[in-house]
């Protein structure tokens, strides 16, 4: 009898004790821009935590916020201007956590076209991403007063595909890169660096937060969603550290993680690298200053401003409060 | 609630109605045929709304029509701009050329049974391929604005409306040939008045094929970069921006399009194979 | 079998050849360009080679793809990651839920509409508009709806979106073919005092078929096709479409242009698996071929 009950008061605690399932949506493929969670999976920081985590990767027709509208997910990876919009479109998404410090965007030009300074982009061709990253793009552009709509004066805007070729096949004087992965792309295709002009956002001062962590304002209400949180950011930010101190086996991680295999070590382990640049500066918690700045730069949009008013909670500092302590 | 009660009684209802006049003699009149398929799909657009509001569905879900209808109105300008952009540019010039060249070498290699020989099996295996994947090296190769969606379009219609068409060449009998030789007509002649009208069916059956490749490959090409104007580029934007409202008026020009596009080229059909048993009703 | 191969041989031929010239030409740019980078003139006996061997060539010359298709099949396990045959299976799993699902949706439909005057008269304009929706736009809807009913699979909306376009092409040859008897049969059969079903079974079902084994060759290709387009937004995981999608963004051209091929490979093999199926039951059914 007593043998019975203390199986059932085991089986009991153990249900207590049942790993709590967060499923994580990305915002692009796996890759090492998400190493620190791919890291805090393979090296079991959200399993110390008690945590079942999902890592959903992404894709060209994913957009990370209709994900998590349509219940797919818990908490998503960002970029601050993208989800700001959504929460004007009505999608209370709330910022939980910022690993990235600095942004890793910038524009690449053909140092043969001639472009030296951002006055240069008038009446030149300019790639850039959409699908909700061209919002930091299109707030820099109305702040030179370049117009977007192809007008004389203004810049041709292309949609640029998922890779360098514009610039190659010389159809974009300028294209968007990232500092860790489309960059190095350019170099590898054998442009050398002193053929290339490149404009960071961070130098440029229009630099928008990028990947954070976002989650559904009335779900963050649950005190028990709010404890899963905290626990889920402090083992992602345990695996960020990880990640920056051992870049090599962290980009090994993702690519086993890779379920294409069409990834390659060398890509990986420079994207590594340079992303590890990128959350250097973070511990997790978001800077309400640069958060500021992004919010000034999008509303700044002239007369097609991303967000057409200072959002209110679109960010908490509760949950990394109670993770970092 | 009261608008899933709502939907659901205007559905039974509509569908009731709808076999009433399809039975009746009301839908032989050219007034039924529009009507039935339209309650049709008023309907639908009421059931829609009634489960959106009734379930209280998130409009970055799935917007109600009378949101996108609203949209609709509101982007007119923008719409059309796309639709040029992607339809007329894009869809209908590769449609038209893919089109024009399939005829025009299924006739050619009609003449010569050797290069029919080699270049049917290639063409049946190509006609299966899922050209789409071409889709981001012509767009590297041919460039951004509407030329490289114009060569996807080619290169998807291409090879159903040869394969259809050779085929078709060949379904005229035996005995309508010997017929025709028997009354001394040429190769140009039975051709003409014989085998390429018993080819029609077939032919139209790969360019009705066409017609909804065509509208695909144009977009689906936007897809891979594109100008910052067309249809699949504001539909990929759009989702990205979580404006579902434009996204689905974007749908909706689109299935408007492909059906005057698919209706025309039925018209067309009917005017060629009036002859055929499938045109009578 | 040598007078049917060779024809088919020497048009192959002649494509191996404008490939390569195309790729010499295509490829050229980049060498010129490159030179003048550098500073440095080449001549074309030069560039020629170059044109043969580049990492990220616009147009690859064919033993480039050959060799990377070559890797991907035959130089690792089969269920490796780095597999095309793997991945390969990922897409043909895909492709079939969605073809099955396809025909029988299409049967469905083309029998209920040639029956029903009403089903006719209201669904088959909207089955021809279903077609003209961009499939890459509903994607993401069907999958966020998926997500909503808590089907978390993958392999669910890629089936759906596979079967949205194989379906059509079976129920357009379908209707076609159920009303392709013409008059007289149908009043032979009135004279013999026919039922509407023995009809349907002796005489317009047998007469469909033709139709219906034409229609699955296009229907095989289309589920195909809805495969590779729906493994792009289901994650970019798994599967050709997911290979291709990655070749191009990181740059890797050959890697693209072998899961294109090996999509082609699939589709090969697909359709003469419905040919052979074809052939069986029109001989069963007592067709000449």
């Amino acid at each position: 009898m007593k043998k019975l009950l203390t199986g059932a008061l085991l089986a009991a605690m153990a249900g207590t004790a049942q790993a709590e399932d967060v499923t994580l949506q990305l915002k692009w493929v796996t890759q090492a821009q998400f190493a620190g969670y791919y890291v805090a999976q393979a090296k079991g920081f959200y399993e110390e935590e008690g945590l079942n985590v999902t890592i959903k990767p992404g894709g060209p027709d994913i957009a990370p916020t209709q994900v998590i509208a349509g219940g797919g997910a818990d908490v998503i990876v960002e970029w601050m201007p993208a989800a700001l919009a959504a929460r004007e479109k009505g999608l209370p998404l709330v910022n939980i956590a910022q690993p990235f410090a600095s942004s890793g965007m910038m524009l690449t030009c053909l140092k043969e076209t001639g472009i030296t300074a951002p006055a240069d982009f008038a009446d030149k061709t300019l790639g850039v991403w959409f699908f909700g990253n061209e919002y930091p793009f299109l707030s820099w552009m109305s702040q030179l007063g370049l117009a977007t709509d192809g007008s004389a004066g203004g810049v041709t805007v292309l949609k640029q595909g998922f890779n360098v070729d514009p610039l190659l096949q010389k159809q974009a004087a300028c294209i968007s890169t990232m500092t860790y992965n489309e960059y190095w792309q350019v170099i590898d295709a054998g442009i050398s660096p002193d053929d290339l002009v490149t404009f960071k956002y961070e130098d440029q001062g229009v630099a928008t937060l990028e990947d954070g962590l976002y989650v559904l304002e009335d779900k963050l209400s649950d005190p028990a969603f709010e404890e899963k949180m905290v626990k889920f950011v402090r083992a992602s930010m345990k695996g960020w550290k990880y990640a920056e101190e051992n870049p090599d086996e962290a980009a090994m991680i993702v690519l086993e993680n890779d379920e294409t295999g069409a990834q390659t070590e060398n890509h990986q382990k420079r994207m590594m690298g340079e992303v590890a640049k990128l959350t250097a500066g973070s511990n997790g918690a978001l800077d309400v200053a640069a958060a500021e700045r992004t919010v000034a730069s999008l509303l700044s949009g002239g007369s097609d401003p991303v967000i057409t008013k200072a959002p209110e909670g679109a960010w908490t500092s509760a949950i990394t409060d109670k993770a970092l302590q | 609630m009261m608008w899933l009660v709502g939907a659901v009684v205007f559905w039974l209802a509509a569908w009731a109605v709808n076999a009433a006049v399809a039975r009746s003699a009301l839908g032989r009149t050219r007034g039924g045929r529009v009507f039935v398929p339209v309650l049709f799909g008023v309907t639908v657009l009421v059931l829609w709304e009634g489960v959106v509001r009734g379930f209280g569905v998130q409009p970055v879900i799935l917007p109600p029509p009378s949101l996108i209808g609203a949209k609709i109105a509101g982007s007119a300008g923008v719409l059309w701009a796309d639709f040029v952009q992607t339809v007329v540019k894009g869809a209908l010039s590769g449609f038209v050329i893919g089109v024009g060249a399939a005829f025009v070498v299924a006739v050619a290699i009609d003449r010569v049974p050797v290069l029919q020989r080699g270049l049917l099996p290639i063409g049946n295996f190509v006609a299966a391929l899922p050209i789409v994947g071409l889709a981001p090296i012509l767009v590297m190769w041919f460039g951004f604005d509407w030329q490289s969606k114009a060569a996807v379009v080619v290169v998807m219609v291409f090879f159903p409306v040869l394969v259809n068409l050779v085929a078709g060449l060949q379904a005229s009998e035996r005995m309508q040939r010997d017929l025709m030789a028997t009354w001394g007509a040429g190769y140009w002649q039975t051709l003409v008045k014989l085998r390429l009208p018993a080819a029609m069916p077939f032919f139209f059956n790969g360019v009705k094929i066409a017609t909804t490749l065509a509208l695909i490959g144009a977009i689906v090409a936007e897809f891979f970069g594109s100008p910052i104007v067309g249809m699949g580029f504001r539909i990929s934007t759009e989702v990205g921006r979580l404006g579902l409202d434009m996204v689905w008026a974007e749908i909706a020009v689109a299935a408007l399009a492909g059906s005057v596009f698919y209706g025309a080229v039925t018209v067309v059909e009917r005017w060629v194979t009036f002859w055929h048993p499938s045109q009578r009703h | 079998m040598k007078e049917k191969a060779l024809p088919v041989l020497a048009v192959l031929g002649i494509i191996v050849v404008i490939w390569y010239a195309a790729a010499v030409w295509m490829n050229a740019t980049w060498v010129y360009d490159q030179a003048e980078r550098a500073g440095t003139t080449v001549s074309f006996a030069e560039v020629v080679p170059q044109t043969m061997a580049q990492d990220r060539p616009l147009l690859p010359p064919p033993h480039q793809v050959a060799a990377e298709l070559w890797k991907g099949v035959a130089g690792q396990a089969v269920t490796s990651k780095r597999s095309l045959v793997y991945h390969g299976f990922v897409t043909f799993r895909g492709t079939m839920m969605g073809f099955a699902l396809g025909i029988v949706l299409g049967v469905a439909l083309a029998v209920s509409i040639v029956r029903f005057r009403v089903m006719d008269m209201s669904v088959m304009p909207w089955a021809i508009i279903s077609q003209t929706i961009p499939i890459v736009a509903l994607a993401p809807m069907i999958l966020t709806v998926a997500n909503q009913l808590g089907i978390d699979s993958r392999e669910v909306p890629k089936a759906v979106i596979s079967a949205y376009l194989s379906f059509f092409p079976v129920l357009v040859s379908m209707v076609k073919g159920l009303r392709s008897p013409d008059q007289m049969q149908l009043d032979l059969l009135k004279t013999y005092n026919a039922s509407e079903g023995e009809t349907f079974w002796k005489l317009r079902l047998p007469a469909s078929m033709p139709y219906f084994f034409a229609s699955l060759k296009v229907a095989v290709a289309a589920a195909l096709i809805g495969t590779i387009v729906g493994e792009l937004p289901t994650g970019a995981i798994e599967g050709l479409g997911a290979r291709m999608l990655i070749g191009s963004q990181f740059g890797e051209p050959l890697i693209m242009w072998a899961a294109l091929f090996a999509a082609a490979i699939l589709a090969g093999l697909l359709i003469v698996a419905v040919g052979i199926v074809e052939r069986v039951a029109r001989k069963r059914m007592g067709v000449p071929a």
